[in-house]
């Protein structure tokens, strides 16, 4: 369920706002409405493919890190347009959290010999998928800002 | 609309092939996993094709169920290829190094090819 959101603090000029309830796979949601509303911004197709699956990463992490998965908390979300920029900022009320649980950096040989666990890769493709993450938090609710620079093979 | 995993087993050239469809997220652990057990359980096979061509989204759940069963397979001493995979998740299989475990073919009759070696 997605429903319309009041403007949030993230400047620029806005281009949706909405929110998702903390339920899994609510992450899907949130990637195609982001991806409607960029839809005419000139992000060439990789990178839509690349901003895609950072906002359902990021949206992830905000309903189970969190909001702990709880279905009344939404998961706010707010694309802008700043400058020749896309952001994508997504909030949860989850305060001060790690984003993705440990910030460990994932090896797949550990993985593989059972030394590190199997999961923990979001963060990971988050930072892999966009040119700037930024969090901030006011103590209730933590965003964190995804950014695709208007620069390179397009924005 | 979600799309739920599915999982289907069938032997193509002496390999076993695992063709999934619709979302390799959290959803896809039962799936791919009894679709494991059933390839190895049903023939000898050494090699293990994941194909991905109707494969619309893969989350990082879905990569740790894939680690999680190539890990499964090289300690059965059994490799695993994969066919099908979008541009994108190609470069996440580059990103995540799943390429350097998993050889990546275009397409299914490809990764077929190769895994079954020239005809006698």
């Amino acid at each position: 369920m997605t429903s319309l959101r009041q403007p949030a603090s993230t400047p620029g000029r806005r281009l949706a706002a909405f929110a998702v309830a903390s339920e899994p796979g609510n992450e899907r949601l949130a990637l195609n409405q982001v991806a409607a509303a960029v839809a005419s911004s000139g992000l060439t197709p990789a990178r839509l493919e690349r901003l895609k699956t950072a906002v359902a990463e990021a949206t992830m992490n905000a309903i189970e890190h969190g909001n702990l998965s709880q279905p009344d908390v939404p998961v706010d979300v707010e694309v802008i347009r700043r400058g020749d920029d896309i952001v994508v900022a997504i909030t949860d009320r989850g305060g001060e959290h790690q984003p993705a649980g440990p910030a460990e950096q994932p090896d797949l040989a550990l993985k593989l010999e059972g030394t590190q666990r199997a999961r923990g890769w979001g963060l990971f493709l988050i930072r892999n998928m966009v040119d700037g993450l930024q969090e901030r938090n006011d103590g209730q609710r933590h965003t964190v800002e995804l950014t695709m620079r208007g620069e390179g093979d397009g924005v | 609309m979600k799309r739920t995993c599915t999982a289907v087993v069938r032997e193509v050239g002496g390999a076993a092939v695992i063709e999934l469809a619709g979302e390799v997220d959290g959803g896809a652990a039962g799936p791919l996993n009894a679709a494991y057990e059933q390839a190895v359980t049903d023939g000898p096979a050494t090699t293990l094709v994941l194909d991905f061509a109707a494969v619309d989204y893969i989350n990082s759940t879905g990569i740790a169920l894939i680690v999680s069963v190539l890990a499964r397979a090289r300690s059965e001493r059994r490799s695993v290829v994969a066919s099908g995979l979008s541009a994108h998740y190609r470069e996440i299989f580059d990103i995540t190094r799943l390429s350097d475990f998993i050889e990546v073919f275009a397409d299914l009759s490809t990764a077929v090819g190769q895994v079954a070696g020239p005809a006698a």
